[in-house]
């Protein structure tokens, strides 16, 4: 098993000590450590977690612990009065016989203890671990995970105050930087870019020409906004009916799609067409109809659905996958830029949680943790 | 009392504030929007307090309402503009037309510091009264609300050029959706219109009075008002009748309210009847 530590922050811990005399440990998988196959085997569906965690404990290698599981990570957070090194050869055992996970592992399972295990935590409630930088969801499974384990008694006075430290460092840099501002998918710049033309996506309706994966995230993603609902069209019908279907939606035969046009706001095109399907002698009768109230397209075709000169149209606003993905790109580039504020504020966190502790116990009794001299 | 320190003097303060709204708000475009303005909310409620003080000393030196003259009528028309502002401020989407607003708000104080604008001269006997005082207020609401239409014509035009050049500032930019601001242009610009028929409408009974009303027919303020009136009755026309809103109607909105800014004082001074 390799302790790797994936995202040092470049603190030594012999500066910043233990916590607790009984330190706490991380030990799990990521998708920086490991590939979807693998995480898979290992990840625990809520209702067996609460048994999991009394087994964990039962077996004497946690005093305290909360297991965090998501599509991108499988982790145990503990409290062990093991050295660390033992901590973690009994926890790794502890996943792999919970999971009977047979196959061979190289360095997919790392290992952090104190200070490394907390800058962890933190950087794992902040989204700065997450897949996509600065991702907000994962600080709500982590709530959750920290509240089952809590419910269920598995947790202490270490893991209760390291939680609430990291809950509260997460809202912190919420609010104090931008790394969590800004859309970073081609769906959610739609969305975004919708609600700046749109008093309201709850009065709109969307329409979907062609069926793309691209396509099918964009609406998905309108319509967890609030869009009224979706209408689908595409050259196989079948197709169509079974997007719809998914969406909750409508199809629409494709040689009709136009008489729709007049209710439908957002366009999202995405067809295999070697030409332009809308172009500005199509659209203009069409935007009469509509008594020209704003229009949004989205055309993610490659080659594009929709002519570039109907940008220029009273009203009606074109945005083509290039301009989305810039809007994406700039958003990820701030985000990077905020990662070396998000670490500062995260170590300033972690340093008084330690400092605090530190003025508390008697020095003679700390015990190294892990890895200092 | 102290009689040095006059209302004009309190107006010139409340341009002075007016002039840094301006500064700041300089400060808010080049930054994109992407912060709440209440500092230049504050701001302008500030030179709204001074604004209004130096209208109510004026009229209780006048003893009635004070639009007797271009200076008076010009800061009731600037008046009107903050107020009306202050008010749909209190929504804090709307709050960046603070940023608009002050601009225009600031020009007209300044137009109306400038010497000459505020002599006393003595009205027209028959022309005193409720019908005068109604006249001149609905009409300087009316370009009030014409100010701050356009106002809101100018934040729609920047979001829209933003959005359709794939400016990144158009998503940072806190400015509200544009199809909320074609909304708030279209209702200023429709209550303005409604003010100015009201307004016209008490002018034309006001004429009543006079000895010889028919011999003012061609009077070159009544002929402009009617012209004024006739342009932005095109525009809710093309509104509402016609669905042509967007960049044309937001264009349409400034390009008359800055018509009116430019010909209103002299055409009033050409007026035998405004001006005797």
């Amino acid at each position: 098993m390799g302790f790797h530590e994936p995202h040092s922050i470049g603190q030594s811990g012999s500066d910043l000590g233990t916590l607790f005399a009984m330190p706490i440990v991380v030990l799990g998988l990521s998708h920086h450590s490991s590939p979807v196959a693998i995480r898979e085997r290992f990840a625990f569906g809520e209702a067996r977690v609460p048994a999991a965690l009394q087994l964990l404990r039962d077996s004497g290698v946690a005093e305290e612990a909360v297991i965090l599981s998501t599509c991108n990570r499988v982790e145990i957070y503990a409290v062990s009065s093991a050295e660390p090194r033992a901590a973690f050869d009994s926890l790794r055992d502890f996943l792999v016989r919970c999971h009977d996970y047979r196959d061979p592992l190289t360095d997919e399972i790392y290992g952090l203890s104190e200070p490394q295990s907390i800058h962890h935590l933190f950087k794992v409630a902040a989204g700065l671990d997450s897949m996509v930088l600065g991702e907000t969801e994962i600080l709500g499974q982590l709530k959750k995970a920290y509240e089952l384990a809590l419910q269920h008694g598995h947790t202490g006075s270490r893991l209760n105050k390291v939680f609430q430290r990291a809950f509260n460092a997460a809202k912190q840099i919420r609010t104090e930087t931008r790394i969590q501002r800004g859309s970073v998918s081609v769906g959610s710049v739609a969305v975004e870019l919708a609600e700046k033309i749109f008093s309201a996506l709850s009065e709109r309706e969307v329409m979907i020409i062609g069926a793309g994966d691209t396509s099918e995230k964009t609406a998905r993603a309108l319509l967890s906004r609030g869009a009224r609902s979706i209408l689908v069209s595409n050259r196989s019908h079948e197709k169509a009916v079974t997007l719809a279907n998914d969406l909750g939606g409508r199809a629409v035969l494709f040689e009709d799609w136009g008489k729709e046009f007049s209710k439908v706001d957002i366009v999202i095109s995405s067809t295999s067409a070697p030409h332009y399907i809308l172009d500005r002698v199509k659209l203009e009768p069409l935007m009469k109809s509509r008594r020209n109230r704003p229009l949004l397209l989205i055309d993610i075709a490659v080659p594009r659905d929709i002519e570039p000169e109907v940008n220029f149209m009273e009203n009606v606003y074109l945005y083509n996958i290039d301009d989305l993905q810039a809007i994406a790109d700039d958003y990820l580039k701030q985000r990077k830029e905020e990662i070396q504020r998000c670490e500062q504020i995260i170590r300033e966190k972690a340093e008084a949680l330690l400092g605090s502790h530190r003025e508390r116990s008697d020095p003679g009794q700390v015990r190294p943790a892990f890895g200092h001299k | 009392m102290v009689t040095w320190f006059t209302d004009r003097h309190v107006f010139l303060l409340a341009v002075a504030v007016y002039g840094v709204s301006v500064i700041y708000s300089v400060f808010l475009w080049r930054k994109g929007f992407r912060q709440d303005n209440r500092v230049n909310y504050f701001l302008l409620l500030l030179a709204a307090a001074l604004h209004t003080t130096a209208m109510v000393r004026r009229g209780f030196r006048l003893d009635h309402c004070p639009v007797t003259n271009l200076y008076e009528a010009t800061i009731f028309i600037g008046w009107t503009i903050v107020a009306v502002y202050l008010a749909v401020g209190l929504w804090p989407r709307l709050r960046f037309l603070g940023a608009f607003a002050s601009p225009v708000l600031f020009g007209i104080g300044v137009f109306a510091l400038m010497p000459g604008l505020d002599e006393t001269h003595s009205a027209r006997p028959e022309l005193t009264g409720m019908w005068t005082s109604l006249h001149a207020a609905l009409m300087s609401l009316a370009y009030g609300a014409f100010g701050l239409s356009s106002a809101a014509a100018l934040m729609y035009l920047t979001q829209e050029r933003n959005l359709k050049f794939h400016r990144l500032k158009a998503i940072f930019s806190l400015l509200p959706p544009i199809q909320r601001l074609e909304v708030i242009v279209g209702r200023l610009l429709l209550a303005g219109f409604i003010l100015l028929t009201l307004g016209l409408a008490a002018g034309a009974i006001d004429l009543t009075r006079l000895n010889n009303p028919q011999a003012y027919r061609g009077d070159p303020k009544i002929i402009w008002s009617a012209l004024v009136w006739l342009i932005y009755l095109g525009l809710v026309l093309m509104r509402w009748k016609f669905a042509q809103g967007g960049r044309r109607f937001a264009l349409g909105a400034i390009g008359t309210f800055v018509f009116v800014l430019l010909t209103f004082w002299g055409v009033n001074l050409l007026s035998p009847l405004h001006n005797p």
